[in-house]
């Protein structure tokens, strides 16, 4: 009897709602972020790689992975290696609290927002490693950009996920979707529009997409950080973005839009659950690519003022209001 | 293994990352490489991706002569760049010099500095005959 409970618990970590799920929608999600953004360009975007250009992340990932893989004589041998391994190995981990195929997660325990917030910030210094650990100028830069951005948009981004933990009164995210749709039976981005929208602010941020791609600006500083990085470890560092892809869009939905959860046939819940939970991620990516299509790049000291001057106010306002609405019993 | 190898030689295919660099023409070609890139030809309909890093790159696209002061850097450039690399010479004077051929700081076209596998004649060349030099590449590459 244990070894198939034991059983059953390691195919989810690896199948799904586990590794194989979360790499195969990761790649899903590359692909209609990059077909998205060609249509706001006028553009066609991957067409002929599979139906659609579907299979072309997947394509990029093999060739890569084929590619001959060059340790440059001044880079720092054993970190220059293990930071891609390491950088996916946290994003797969985060994603395990996601919520995917019901209200809880495959892993889940009481202050599990913290935990997930703090190993969110492992992202961004894991980052700025495989900048150091490559010793090469152009790398060096986009550390220090990284540095320098990071502590802009980590604040904002705890604080909003905070509003919403204020909001429901627990710092567990199965607690949170729960109380979304047991007690309050809303999203909780109707009290809470001003948090969603620093969220997706700062996530942007923190996936380095476009206003925010101040670490690897190609125009500036070749790659920035991964300007050395080629073959195997640059797959792995781009696997790792369309891991922390999934995981960004997947909190954004159990924090705000309500989890996995929507209209479903009783019995078939995990089914009906996982087809929401594509939906919600799916509308969050829409609109991350409308931001990234529809911005130039910012300045660094821009980032950093913006993000101190008007966002951190911003946050602390939107919790003020939650408790506001708390104290007349609204929510 | 033969599964495999197809896989690796099917991605490469579906995925040619490009990498630009002028050796020292006149700027005309590079105004055709970009066209090619943008909305009206849109390459990425191939998977082609223009990459900022030589580490990053399959194809190296070179445009103009090479001059005796490039030599070198295209040379490091070619030699950064992670196996299997192939390189695309886009323009007429990469292959002899063109106007430029005879002048005291010109060397010749690219073969004389790095091997090349595909020449797109034309002063400039189209984006379309771009294309179809990134095209014939690729079906050397099927053949392989």
């Amino acid at each position: 009897m244990e070894t198939i409970e034991l059983l059953i618990l390691l195919l989810k970590f690896i199948v799904f709602p586990g590794a194989i799920f979360c790499i195969a929608y990761g790649f899903f999600l590359e692909w209609f972020d990059r077909k998205l953004y060609a249509k706001f360009q006028n553009r066609i975007g991957p067409l002929l790689t599979g139906p659609k250009g579907l299979l072309q992340p997947f394509a990029d990932f093999v060739k890569l992975l084929a590619k001959e893989d060059i340790t440059p004589v001044g880079a720092d041998k054993l970190g220059f290696t293990l930071t891609p391994l390491l950088t996916v190995a946290v994003s797969l981990f985060t994603l395990l609290f996601i919520p995917i195929h019901s209200l809880t997660g495959v892993l889940s325990l009481p202050g599990d927002v913290l935990l997930v917030l703090f190993i969110s910030t492992v992202f961004g210094l894991l980052i700025m490693f495989a900048g150091y650990f490559s010793g090469n100028r152009f790398s060096m830069v986009g550390t220090e950009r990284t540095g320098l951005q990071f502590v802009g948009y980590e604040i904002p981004f705890a604080l909003s996920v905070i509003s919403v933990a204020a909001a429901a009164r627990s710092l567990e995210i199965t607690n949170i979707v729960n109380y979304q749709v047991n007690i309050l039976g809303l999203p909780l981005i109707v009290f809470t529009p001003i948090a969603f929208a620093i969220y997706l602010i700062s996530a942007l941020a923190k996936l380095e997409k476009i206003p925010f791609d101040i670490p690897e600006a190609e125009t500036e500083i070749v790659g920035g950080w991964q300007v050395e990085y080629s073959g195997k470890k640059l797959a792995f560092f781009r696997l790792a973005t369309d891991l922390k892809m999934v995981f960004v869009s997947g909190l954004a939905a159990a924090l705000f839009l309500g989890g996995p959860y929507g209209p479903s046939i009783p019995g078939l819940e995990p089914i009906f659950y996982t087809i929401w939970f594509i939906i919600k991620t799916l509308i969050v990516m829409f609109i991350l690519s409308n931001l990234r299509s529809l911005f130039a790049r910012y300045r660094i000291d821009q980032v950093v003022h913006g993000f101190w001057k008007y966002m951190v106010p911003l946050a602390v306002l939107q919790i003020l209001i939650v408790e506001g609405l708390i104290f007349m019993g609204v929510i | 293994m033969a599964v495999l190898s197809k896989l690796v030689k099917w991605a490469r295919i579906k995925s040619p990352w490009i990498i630009h660099y002028n050796s020292g023409g006149c700027n005309a070609c590079d105004i055709e490489v970009v066209a090619a890139l943008t909305p009206r030809f849109d390459v990425e309909r191939f998977g082609i991706l223009l990459k900022g890093s030589p580490r990053h790159a399959d194809v190296l696209v070179v445009t103009g002569p090479v001059t005796r002061q490039t030599k070198n850097r295209l040379i490091r450039i070619y030699n950064q760049m992670a196996d299997p690399k192939f390189v695309l010479a886009v323009g007429t004077c990469t292959i002899t010099g063109g106007v430029f051929r005879g002048a005291y700081g010109v060397l010749g076209g690219v073969d004389e500095a790095i091997p090349v596998d595909v020449f797109v004649p034309g002063c400039p060349p189209k984006p379309e005959a771009i294309i179809q030099g990134v095209v014939k590449l690729l079906e050397k590459l099927q053949k392989t």
